[in-house]
């Protein structure tokens, strides 16, 4: 397969490859003018609710794995965007969290997975509940440039982006909306 | 027993072709060692000392006697004519070339098979009782519950980075012969006082550096909740477990650290918000699984008994096999036959291609076309006519598996240690081997009774020495191997983690020290009737560390 220039600061989701219109600032202060917002939880809830829900810029949140997701779902109404961090490959616990935010407590905006994320785990993700991927390993980047998911044929549990399989069995679905 | 559709095929075949491009992309170059580790290890396959490891799962340990002719054509067409049977009940082959894989899990696929999740911090293979579905003692087959989980948690979007691997153990029986209390999810089939099935859950269990018995969180659960309830601490395990040290990852230390009350209400607080989705398993499901589990139309063979007799009398070897080899089966027509693999002086768990197709060819003959893998390195023919027991005998005695054994203190689990495993700080087989010659004469063995043995060569404790009757550790001192004994654990239904003597012993001396306790235990039971771990149960570790300890110092 050739190598498939995938500059970094792009964002992919199901459609493929977007510019993508966060920046990602320790705090507003530090984020200018800019009409697009990420900031980490510890300042996104020192927020007012003012700001939050301020109409001229969107504010989204990034998580850390070691962070608990609690204090933002009363909220989840006023955040346009969650970023949920893979440090590492390995750590799992966003999974988890994914699965909480969008199917437990019904999130409607953007869910976004950021960091260390192989191929064989995007697959994993969308059925999970994000929506966008925002990569820094190489090799994904090219991987999902060639639209190359790994994915199988059907799945053994219930999961977004699937449905159910007819005729089988209750906890399996195939791919498809 | 459970059978492939359509689905399973395209799902096992996908990934087979998955695998076969990232091979060929290691081979090429295109991949480091390292970007192909976490790959490998998704389709079974280990690096270890000398090779690559192919880790093949058997679920629950059942297996069709063409599925067994097919890894005897694997350990001869692939490997070097054996494979070795583990702990979990799956088989792993220490010689593969990485080329040859994808061409053997092809070949695994061919019988419904296949190396996923045999290692990686997933769900892992699911295992149960050996004797499902013929043990006379059962109130219901696990089986259909444990490929109810082998599918559920098979690529596992949210749980395939756990903190740490997850292994799940589910029995049918009182009788506990799949050691649920030392896995992180024991699972224990049984019914209310309604007659509906249902499990005792228990969580938190496991051996490694930090042995545990797992808590009981759950007295019933409805069978309907099986899939809800076990997302709900799964999920509590992910968001909630360890992650900043491999050693303490495990769920153990979870349970342990936050409490069994408060990690309760967690998991049942989260069973709560989903007990009543997609998950929710129905009546006509469970009832589908089942069915590939029906009991096999077992012909009536009233004639055993009176030739048996017979057969007993005239060969008193033939006899000790029967007595020591043979179970009684939910049909008193029938038995469950062990099939030791543990002969005298020999590898614990290995099996060579030959024996494997011989017992495939006994299990499709007198045996209903099923053999299992048990969870002590053996394997089963569950049911066997009472009336064919002799000529069974007589066929595993063509090949070195007719050892009247099973349960015996030579009946050794042992894990591979440092001969293969790029883990282990000492060896451990050719401590099993010595510790089976001492032993091996068989009315000696006959008259210590009841004693499982179980040496590990490293601290992860892949041969289950905490819940060893006698357990060995092996450990690296000072460039030397030193060996320490455990004693009075247990891995069924009374479930305890083995005390360690005191300071270990050299590999010249372990077999003298085994020999020690035995001895011991000899001088001081009650009388036959009273097992080792009875005897210990009584008296504690004072006698033995006496006789261990104090002869030493004599000596000194």
């Amino acid at each position: 397969m050739s190598d498939i220039e995938q500059p970094a600061g792009e964002l992919w989701g199901r459609e493929g490859f977007r510019e993508d219109p966060y920046v990602t600032a320790e705090t507003l202060e530090e984020a200018g003018d800019a009409p697009a917002v990420i900031l980490p939880l510890g300042a996104w809830l020192g927020l007012t609710e003012e700001t939050r829900n301020a109409s001229n810029r969107k504010i989204g949140v990034l998580v850390a794995p070691g962070e608990s997701i609690e204090p933002l779902l009363p909220l989840l109404d006023s955040i346009p965007v969650i970023a949920l961090q893979f440090p590492a490959f390995n750590d799992g616990r966003s999974y988890s969290k994914a699965e909480l935010i969008k199917n437990q407590h019904h999130f409607k905006g953007e869910l976004r997975a950021v960091g260390d994320v192989l191929i064989d785990q995007v697959a994993y993700m969308l059925r999970t509940g994000f929506d966008t991927m925002k990569v820094n390993h190489a090799v994904t980047l090219n991987r999902l440039a060639g639209h190359n998911l790994h994915d199988v044929p059907g799945y053994y549990q219930p999961g977004r982006g699937s449905h159910t399989a007819s005729g089988t069995y209750s906890w399996r679905r195939v791919p498809g909306a | 027993m459970y059978r492939y559709d359509e689905f399973d095929h395209a799902f096992v075949s996908a990934r087979v072709e998955q695998f076969k491009d990232q091979v060929e992309r290691r081979l090429s170059g295109e991949l480091t060692e390292e970007q192909f580790r976490p790959l490998r290890l998704m389709n079974g396959v280990y690096l270890q000392l000398h090779a690559y490891m192919l880790r093949v799962a058997v679920p629950y340990g059942t297996l069709s006697s063409r599925q067994m002719h097919k890894l005897a054509h694997i350990a001869r067409r692939y490997d070097r004519g054996y494979g070795h049977f583990t702990t979990r009940q799956n088989i792993q082959y220490n010689w593969p070339a990485l080329k040859d894989i994808p061409a053997v899990l092809d070949e695994l696929a061919s019988v419904e098979m296949h190396a996923l999740q045999t290692s990686g911090n997933c769900i892992r293979n699911v295992t149960a009782d050996h004797f499902a579905g013929a043990a006379a003692d059962e109130v219901g087959d696990p089986r259909p519950y444990a490929e109810i989980l082998r599918q559920w948690s098979s690529m596992h979007p949210e749980f395939s980075y756990l903190p740490r691997k997850f292994k799940i153990a589910v029995t049918g029986a009182d009788r506990d012969r799949a050691a649920i209390q030392v896995h992180d999810i024991g699972l224990h089939l049984k019914k209310n006082e309604a007659g509906e099935l249902g499990f005792a859950v228990y969580v938190g269990g496991g051996q490694g550096r930090t042995p545990m018995v797992a808590k009981k969180i759950r007295d019933f659960l409805p069978v309907e909740d099986l899939l809800t309830y076990t997302t709900a601490i799964v999920r509590v395990y992910n968001l909630s477990g360890r992650r900043d040290n491999k050693y303490k990852a495990r769920i153990k230390i979870l349970v342990h650290e936050t409490g069994t009350e408060e990690i309760t209400r967690q998991i049942e607080a989260e069973w709560q918000a989903i007990k009543e989705t997609d998950l929710k398993l129905p009546q006509e499901d469970v009832d589908a699984i089942d069915t590939y589990f029906a009991p096999p139309n077992l012909v009536q063979r009233p004639e055993g008994w009176s030739g048996l007799a017979a057969a007993r009398k005239a060969d008193h070897a033939f006899s000790a096999w029967v007595d020591q080899n043979v179970t009684p089966h939910k049909n008193p027509d029938y038995g469950v036959v062990t099939i030791s693999l543990k002969p005298i002086g020999g590898i614990p768990g290995d099996a060579t291609d030959a024996q494997m197709d011989l017992v495939a060819d006994i299990a499709e003959k007198f045996s209903y076309d099923e053999i299992r893998v048990s969870h002590e390195q053996n394997l089963v023919l569950p049911h066997v006519a009472i009336a064919d027991l002799r000529i069974v005998y007589d066929l595993l005695l063509t090949d070195g598996l007719a050892t009247a054994n099973a349960g015996l203190i030579t009946d050794i689990i042992s894990c591979p240690g440092l001969d293969y495993c790029a883990l282990a700080t000492a060896r451990s087989i050719p401590v099993a081997q010595r510790i089976s010659e001492r032993f091996g004469n068989p009315e000696r063995q006959a008259d210590i009774g009841e004693l499982k043995l179980k040496i590990s060569g490293c601290i992860n404790a892949c041969g289950h020495h905490h819940v060893g009757h006698i357990g060995i550790l092996g450990v690296e001192k000072k460039g030397e191997e030193l060996y320490q004994i455990s004693l009075g654990g247990s891995g069924d239904e009374i479930c305890t983690i083995g005390d360690i003597t005191g300071r270990g012993f050299s590999s010249e001396e372990i077999v003298d020290a085994i020999e020690t306790i035995v001895d011991r235990y000899l001088e001081i039971r009650t009388d036959k009737e009273e097992t080792f771990l009875a005897t210990y149960r009584r008296v504690g570790a004072a006698p033995f560390k006496d006789a261990l300890y104090s002869e030493v110092a004599n000596a000194a």
